[in-house]
């Protein structure tokens, strides 16, 4: 079911209203059982997978949370039995993290890795066809790090399967997350609420904004994307590069788009999820830009995988060896240099099993690495070309610098493979053909000049909203301070341009197409 | 032990006034990286042990913050 | 503004929104689904989608007709008038492109169900033994509710109520651009069903090579062989399924299969063919015209699996065993169970027809004013004229009338082994005077096209300005009874010369003045020809069916008209040898003419002759 079908907007208004029906008794429930029939309509064998995890990450949390409360009882001084409970505590995290991640793995990469062996072997091993689950890798996420954070106790598990089985298969963040924190995400699923008018008008307009950006702005750029950037790409640099253009704006305005709307939809029910996108277009830098960029995932990495990984002992080692033998600022960031590039390996290998993300991951990981270690340069230079970094040249400078880089990771996560990405850059600078601009290639791209003027138009309405968020203005609340007249417009006019530019923009079929020219 | 502290975080994130900041972390003056380059150092230095649960942005917002997470942890 | 009242007002417009949308694809009606009511423009609507609009069009018509024809897009060029003749009914043709066999069965049940039905003719064409039931688009292929058990009226109306409004809206800028001629929007004909074939039908078609090079389709063919028939024994079922029907209601039911191109037949796996129609003769007998030598002359065809509707006459005279019309030996063949066999090992490997069998190189010469001496005009002498006549005789050509090239083509008539057609433009004296006696002492027969208004003048219509003088009726008369020369139309008065007109608007050939609606051109065309050919036609006593374009110009929408008129010859001024096909009438639209003038020698004349 996807967002754009008129099946979501009906479950998403009939679950409403019996939710808000019910306000004097528990509402939950209805929140469960939208999210069951939303995940039951993308097919019944799905499910099993979604109760799989839901079943392996609740058990976890009893048994950890038993552990927790024996570690407790025992005396301080029984170092012994705090160690064995510890370690037992480990063996039951690294079994939960390996069941779900294993299966995340073989549901999306078991195939692909298959066809990597010799053909011999290839034959032997099994293949793994069953359906790929919506939003599998979200939830297993979101489920392990709720695991993760009974193991660390930070808070008390959830002993209702029932409620346990609502976080994980909240529907609007079923499709692309965000990936949510337990303790912020379930004591609002199932809180009891009556109608707040404000949350669910704020709802309704961050969804028909996110409805925007994906259905007038995004899908416009992935019909460039695809005729563009692929194998034997037979256009000149500028073209490549619009294309590329056209990738960011496409990447940015759909899944942002979608965030919007589960997030939407989420104020709907009074829910309000944390922000996935903090308009990256603003990034300063490339950690900043991956500070911005899918929020919940590099908070995931973060406090699951980075902390841990950088204060393990394996790392602790490695950083006392580099401060040793390499000293000064590079033997001190040794360590955690080390474990930038395991994350950004991993979220490369996250996207796909393809060599192209692992150069990915690398470019992301030494372009970071080496910022930390010209910090004190780029300072000394600043100061030697007495720049001033406060002003409003060298900030725009630092977000030039950051598109550059960000765009240029962008031909990898485009192309289908690493050597169409490298031919795809070589074209960009060696053979840019630049009239190719304004000699009518652009207009035969899959789409007309009036869409290219849509994108153009759509975009700068993002740009310049973003712009006023930046710089802290509050899009919504200014709204409501407007008069009715005001107000009607700013709903009419989304409505009528989604409509007209978004739903009903493509499934036209010309009669002359229709007919054929028989 | 502030001056200390305030020696290694200068090193890791120059430009920042680590002497007044109350809101290192929720301000984004200092990252995760940062966060870990600091442990790594102040583990080294004063001789602790800091756990992943310690990470938590209302123990590194400012230097009185950490120095009172050390003190914590060395006794 | 209160949260509340904010969340209304959103609930208020987005239904508005919805309602507008709803009235706007009601009253546009696109797809015909709802009747049509303010439009009635159904050839459009059952463009977009025949399935729905021919249902509504039917539910508003049905009393104007008792017999049907269904089928897929091959069935279009099956001629109603030439069937309603063969069983004495009214045929409407319910042809939907696309159409399989299941889609069949519920058409076929639809008009059973609800309609006093004579006759059902079913064509079948290969392709349905390799597609059943397949998913396609909704909006454009989706049946009519009424016409589909499984499906609901719920969907049918939520679909196109809340259809895309593009629909709609090309729908009224198609208002604007309509013409009287089809377009791409507007391909069927809304009596008959039928396509409506009318440009294609006055394309003047020559030789096989410039055809081929037009249209690539039949070069392009897909040859694989690979395609399967799986889905024949579904599409049996449904064919048992209507003969049942109709033989419950005591329905004439009649099978055809449509003529398709030979090489079409190559795409589909070996032996799977032979199986198709094996099992058709199980369920019905049936004519079959699928493959036979016609098939392998692209020229029949509009593409591979669409025939020209002049097959179709040859298809509904071959049943009703009519020798009028012309058709090769091999073409159609009732198959039963018995004989499908021994038909199949004839038919499938048809050979090509011999293009000497089916086709004849004829030049034609254009004339004009003819003079005793050379006047530096260009206008050819008489003794050139001569020289050139015998020059054609000691070649060995014998001259033809337009009439034997269209009894050659529409009727079945012979050609001479080397024929020529000779010709003069406007009608001058001098034809009278000095190439008439010329051809008479020769036995050589020649078509002179007259421009009614000039006949018997020496002055301009409207002025006393002199011109070259022109042949009177009687002189005409005199001619045209020697059997040797026609008289044909070279319009009445659409061959003006401006500098001697009065009017403000001067016709200097048939094409549409600037301007001017279509409506009122067909006008101006249709009185200004019957005037031609009456007079004409009460002078001489013969029939007027050929046309010389003045000037050579005319547009496609010309040729429709006189096609109308029953114009069955048309000559333009563009050079060349015509090639004219036996069957074909587009063989004889706009046909090619070698000018001759002063400058023309004997040698230059015979050379121009050649092919």
């Amino acid at each position: 079911m996807a967002f754009t079908s008129w099946e979501f907007l009906l479950l998403t208004a009939g679950a409403a209203v019996v939710y808000y029906l019910l306000h004097r008794h528990t509402q939950w429930p209805v929140l469960l059982a939208a999210s069951l029939i939303f995940y039951a309509a993308g097919g019944l064998g799905a499910m099993v997978w979604l109760f799989a995890i839901a079943a392996v990450t609740w058990g976890a949390g009893l048994v950890l949370e038993r552990m927790n409360d024996a570690r407790k009882a025992l005396s301080k001084g029984d170092k012994a039995g705090q160690q064995r409970i510890k370690r037992r505590k480990k063996a039951v995290v690294a079994v939960t993290a390996v069941l779900c991640f294993g299966l995340v793995y073989v549901m999306k990469y078991w195939n692909t890795t298959v066809a990597l062996f010799p053909a011999a072997v290839e034959r032997v091993l099994p293949r793994w066809d069953f359906l790929m689950p919506l939003g599998l890798s979200f939830f297993t996420f979101q489920s392990v790090g709720y695991v993760i954070d009974v193991y660390r106790s930070k808070y008390a598990a959830q002993r209702n399967p029932a409620k346990y089985l609502l976080f994980v298969s909240f529907f609007p963040q079923m499709v692309q997350g965000p990936i949510g924190r337990y303790d912020a995400l379930a004591p609002q699923l199932l809180a009891q609420r009556s109608v707040d008018w404000r949350m669910v008008d704020r709802g309704i307009q961050l969804a028909m904004w996110g409805y925007f950006k994906k259905m007038v702005i995004a899908d416009r750029a992935a019909v460039v994307v695809n005729t563009v950037i692929g194998e034997n790409c037979p256009y000149g640099g500028a073209v490549i590069f619009v294309g590329i253009l056209a990738y960011s704006v496409q990447l940015y305005c759909d899944f942002s788009g979608g965030i919007d709307i589960t997030r939407g939809v989420a104020q709907i029910f009074g829910i309000d999820m944390a922000e996935n996108f903090l308009r990256p277009i603003f990034a300063t830098s490339l950690a900043d830009y991956w500070r911005r960029w899918h929020v919940s995932l590099g908070h995931w990495m973060r406090d699951y995988l980075f902390y841990p990984l950088s204060l393990s002992k394996p790392f602790a080692k490695l950083g006392k060896w580099g401060r040793h033998h390499l000293g000064g600022l590079p033997g001190k960031i040794l360590a955690t240099s080390a474990a930038t590039f395991v994350v950004y390996l991993v979220i490369g290998i996250w996207h796909g099993v393809n060599f192209r993300y692992f150069v990915y991951g690398i470019w992301n990981g030494s372009l970071i690495t080496i910022s930390m270690l010209m910090e004190h340069r780029f300072l000394a230079w600043k100061q030697a070309l007495h720049i001033n970094d406060k002003s409003r040249g060298y900030h725009f400078f630092t977000m030039a610098r950051t598109w550059l880089i960000v765009l240029f990771g962008r031909y990898i996560g485009s192309s289908p493979r690493l050597l169409v990405a490298l031919s795809l850059m070589a074209t960009t600078i060696l053979h840019p053909v630049p009239s190719q601009l304004w000699d009518g290639t652009l207009l035969n791209l899959g789409i007309t000049g009036t869409d290219w003027a849509i994108i153009g138009l759509g975009t700068a309405v993002v740009l310049a909203v973003e712009t006023f968020q930046e710089r802290g203005g509050k899009v919504r609340e200014t709204l409501e301070r407007q008069n009715g007249f005001v107000q009607w417009l700013a709903i009419a006019v989304p409505l009528i341009v989604i409509l007209l530019l978004g739903v009903f923009r493509a499934g036209y079929i010309s009669s002359s197409f229709i007919y054929g020219q028989y | 032990m502030k001056e200390k502290i305030i020696q290694i975080m200068s090193e890791i994130c120059p430009g920042v006034d680590f002497a007044t900041e109350t809101a290192l972390i929720d301000d984004g003056l200092v990252d995760s990286l940062d966060i870990v380059n600091i442990v790594t150092e102040l583990m080294d230095v004063f001789d602790v042990e800091i756990n992943v649960e310690d990470l938590l942005p209302e123990n590194f917002n400012s230097v009185d913050a950490i120095a009172q997470l050390i003190e914590q942890l060395q006794e | 503004m209160q949260p509340k009242r904010w969340f209304l007002m959103f609930c208020a417009t987005a239904a508005a929104l919805v309602l507008a949308l709803m009235a706007f694809n009601y009253v546009t009606d696109p797809f015909g689904a709802f009747g049509d009511r303010f439009f009635q423009w159904f050839s459009y609507d059952e463009t977009n989608n025949p399935r729905v609009a021919k249902v509504s069009y039917l539910q508003q018509h049905h009393d104007q007709y008792d017999s049907y024809v269904i089928g897929c897009s091959s069935s279009s060029s099956l001629p109603t008038e030439a069937l309603n003749e063969l069983y004495d009914a009214s045929f409407y043709n319910m042809i939907m492109y696309g159409a399989d066999m299941a889609d069949c069965e519920k058409i076929a049940n639809y008009l059973l169900d609800n309609y006093q039905v004579k006759n059902l003719v079913l064509n079948i064409e290969i392709s349905d033994g390799a597609s059943y039931n397949t998913e396609s688009d909704p909006l454009t292929y989706g049946l009519h509710h009424l016409e589909d058990p499984d499906l609901s009226a719920f969907t049918y109306y939520t679909r196109y109520l809340l259809a895309n409004p593009r629909y709609g809206y090309a729908k009224l800028q198609s208002l604007e651009t309509d013409t009287i001629l089809p377009q791409s929007f507007d391909v069927f004909d809304e009596e008959t069903g039928t396509y409506d074939k009318r440009v294609r039908d006055v394309e003047p078609i020559g030789n096989l090579e410039t055809y081929l090079a037009a249209y690539s389709d039949f070069t392009t063919l897909d040859q694989s062989g690979t395609v399967g028939l799986y889905q024949t024994e579904n599409c049996m079922k449904s064919v048992a399924a209507i003969r049942d029907a109709c033989a419950a209601k005591g329905v004439n039911f009649v099978v055809v299969t449509a003529p398709i191109y030979g090489a079409y037949f190559n795409k589909y796996q070996p032996g799977s063919v032979e199986n198709f129609y094996t099992q058709l003769a199980q369920v019905t007998p049936y004519w079959d015209f699928s493959c036979s030598s016609l098939s392998w002359e692209p020229r029949y065809f509009y593409d591979a699996t669409h025939f020209r509707n002049c097959v179709g006459e040859m298809m509904v005279a071959r049943m009703a065993g009519d020798d009028s019309v012309w058709m090769p030996d091999d073409f159609g063949v009732y198959v039963t169970a018995d004989n499908v066999s021994d038909h199949l090992a004839g038919s499938l490997t048809a050979q090509p027809m011999d293009a000497a069998e089916n086709s004849a190189q004829v030049p034609i010469l254009m004339y004009h004013h003819i003079v005793e001496e050379d006047d530096g005009s260009g206008s050819v002498t008489v003794d050139l004229f001569r020289a050139q006549m015998d020059a054609l005789l000691d070649a060995g050509y014998t001259t033809v009338s337009l009439q034997e090239l269209a009894d050659y083509v529409n009727r079945g008539g012979d050609l001479p082994e080397k024929p020529v057609a000779i010709t003069f433009d406007d009608g001058y004296a001098s034809n009278y005077e000095l190439a008439y006696p010329i051809l008479r002492e020769r036995n050589m027969k020649a078509t002179i096209f007259v421009i009614g208004v000039s006949v018997g003048k020496d002055t301009y219509k409207d002025t006393d300005h002199a011109m070259t003088p022109h042949f009177s009726y009687e002189q005409a008369a005199e001619m045209a009874a020697s059997g040797l020369i026609s008289i044909q139309s070279h319009t009445y008065d659409m061959h003006q010369w401006a500098p001697y007109e009065s009017g403000d608007q001067v016709r200097e050939n048939i094409l549409p003045l600037p301007g001017e609606s279509e409506t009122d051109y067909v006008a101006a065309l249709t009185e200004d020809f019957t005037t031609s050919r009456d007079l004409l036609e009460a002078a001489t006593g013969g029939p007027v069916t050929a046309l010389a374009f003045p000037t050579g110009l005319y547009t496609t929408l010309t040729s429709a008209v006189l096609r109308d008129l029953g114009v069955e010859v048309t000559l333009s001024t563009n050079p060349g040898v015509n090639t004219v096909v036996r069957g074909l009438p587009q063989s004889l639209c706009a046909m090619l003419r070698i000018g001759v003038d002063s400058e023309t020698t004997v040698e230059a004349l015979l050379a121009s002759l050649q092919p």
